[in-house]
């Protein structure tokens, strides 16, 4: 179960390509960063650039949600069974989304 | 007086030796760059530069002369042509150097207020340098590429705008009864005033660079327009007609309208902002802000680095990286799933 190369392979996989999804909302996030430190707050830029910083939020999310799923896969070694226990997980972080898209 | 053509020239020679004079910012005096003496300048002491006019869209003085030609001059130093080009207020004679300032063409003019530089090139160079350094995620050769560039002083034609708005509006915001989601609607009105909204009126500064740069206007600062303020300093005369420059400034003001809507109301999850507003008092002033612009080429794109000229903030336009923007994601990538790892693996739910 603690060498189960499935798992192992599947997280790197899964590093690889939230990194290459990961462009935008890393540039996105930046542009935030130096919003906050370097845009009058208020002003019309600032509110511009901040809006749509949910991007970062969902990518964030989605990483988040596909790792537990091979943690549990690790875990348990039932795939299928991972799969089946993360809908709970899957409706809190979209109530999490859209309660952070609303603001 | 050349063509129509009315200059600034003779009253910026030194008084001592007759040598061009630049205007210096760190001392704010003309000096000489032949004997460096320095020469106070006179501003008209009744004049007030922070008056605001009235905009009045039937009225002919609040719309700009077009620049459809170019206007030629004779140098009345060395007796060189000198061509102001396009929207340019202000150049150097390319023989003798001398600074020529055109002077007010219309009535439309009189009015224009120039806060003077105080940051100097020196200054502003390194600040336009740090800024670059310090990008995140910048190409490894951009502080490199940006050295070889040198900051230029120019005047940028700037609006401020005055308005009252009388607002009714409808927000549309969202609220959790048990499991169910409802919208509602709340319709209110309010009233609300924008003061000196500083509006770009040339495409030297961007409306995001201008919020990185400007973050405190202050009228008192402006002087009466005075050739002398720009001599040695590129200068524009405004690109635009008051009404293009309110129209250029609407859809900021319909952001800020909107967040200011959002407050009013006292809502939270709002998904939705919908208003009528009757707007009064519309004031403007003509000015010109002191700014220093470093123009860089980067793989072919051109951008900009902007330093204030009153207080040295810089802010600009810059290239990413795209393998250190794949490295940082894959960064957070790996914090991220590292979390969700354990979380998975730990059973939680």
């Amino acid at each position: 179960m603690f060498f189960a190369v499935g798992p192992v392979l599947a997280a790197l996989f899964l590093i690889v390509t939230a990194a290459g999804f990961g462009l935008y909302p890393i540039k996105k996030l930046i542009q935030v960063q130096e919003a906050k430190h370097e845009l009058k707050h208020g002003s019309a830029g600032f509110l511009r650039t901040m809006s749509g910083w949910i991007v970062i939020a969902i990518w964030c999310a989605a990483t988040w949600f596909a790792a537990t799923i091979i943690g549990d896969w690790w875990a348990t070694g039932d795939l299928s069974g991972a799969v089946g226990r993360s809908w709970r997980r899957l409706e809190l972080i979209l109530r999490i989304l859209a309660a952070l898209s609303d603001d | 007086m050349t063509d129509g053509v009315t200059i600034a020239q003779t009253d910026l020679l030194c008084v001592n030796c007759a040598g061009q004079c630049v205007f210096t910012p760190e001392t704010g005096t003309l000096t000489c760059q032949r004997c460096a003496s320095e020469h106070s300048i006179w501003v008209d002491p009744d004049a007030d530069p922070s008056a605001e006019q009235h905009y009045h869209p039937d009225l002919p003085h609040t719309e700009q002369p077009r620049f459809t030609r170019d206007r030629p001059y004779q140098c009345q130093t060395c007796g060189g042509e000198v061509v102001f080009l396009g929207h340019s207020l202000s150049e150097s004679c390319p023989y003798c150097e001398g600074a020529l300032i055109e002077k007010a063409h219309t009535e439309s003019y009189e009015a224009l207020g120039v806060i003077p530089f105080v940051v100097g090139d020196d200054l502003a160079q390194i600040n336009a340098q740090t800024w670059v350094d310090g990008r995140w995620a910048a190409p490894s050769n951009l502080g490199a590429v940006v050295a070889q560039c040198r900051v230029a002083g120019i005047y940028v034609p700037f609006w401020t705008f005055d308005s009252v708005e009388a607002v009714k509006y409808t927000v549309r915001y969202k609220v959790q009864r048990g499991k169910r989601t409802l919208t509602r609607t709340v319709s209110d009105s309010m009233r609300t005033e924008f003061d000196d909204l500083l509006a770009p009126a040339s495409p030297h500064v961007t409306p995001l660079i201008r919020d990185g740069i400007l973050h405190d206007f202050d009228p008192g600062n402006l002087r009466p327009f005075e050739p002398a303020y720009l001599a040695g300093f590129a200068a524009e005369f405004h690109h635009q007609s008051v009404k293009e420059g309110l129209r250029h400034n609407d859809s900021d003001k319909r952001l800020l309208l909107r967040n200011r809507i959002k407050k009013h109301s006292g809502k939270s999850n709002i998904v939705d902002v919908s208003y009528v507003t009757d707007t009064t008092g519309i004031k403007y002033r003509r000015i010109l802000l002191p700014v220093w612009i470093l123009h860089y080429t980067y793989q072919g794109k051109p951008m900009k680095v902007v330093t204030c000229g009153l207080r040295g903030r810089t802010f600009g336009e810059r290239p990413f990286s795209t393998l250190k923007l794949f490295g940082f994601a894959a960064l957070m990538a790996s914090a991220v799933a590292g979390f969700g790892f354990v979380w998975g693996a730990s059973g939680i739910f």
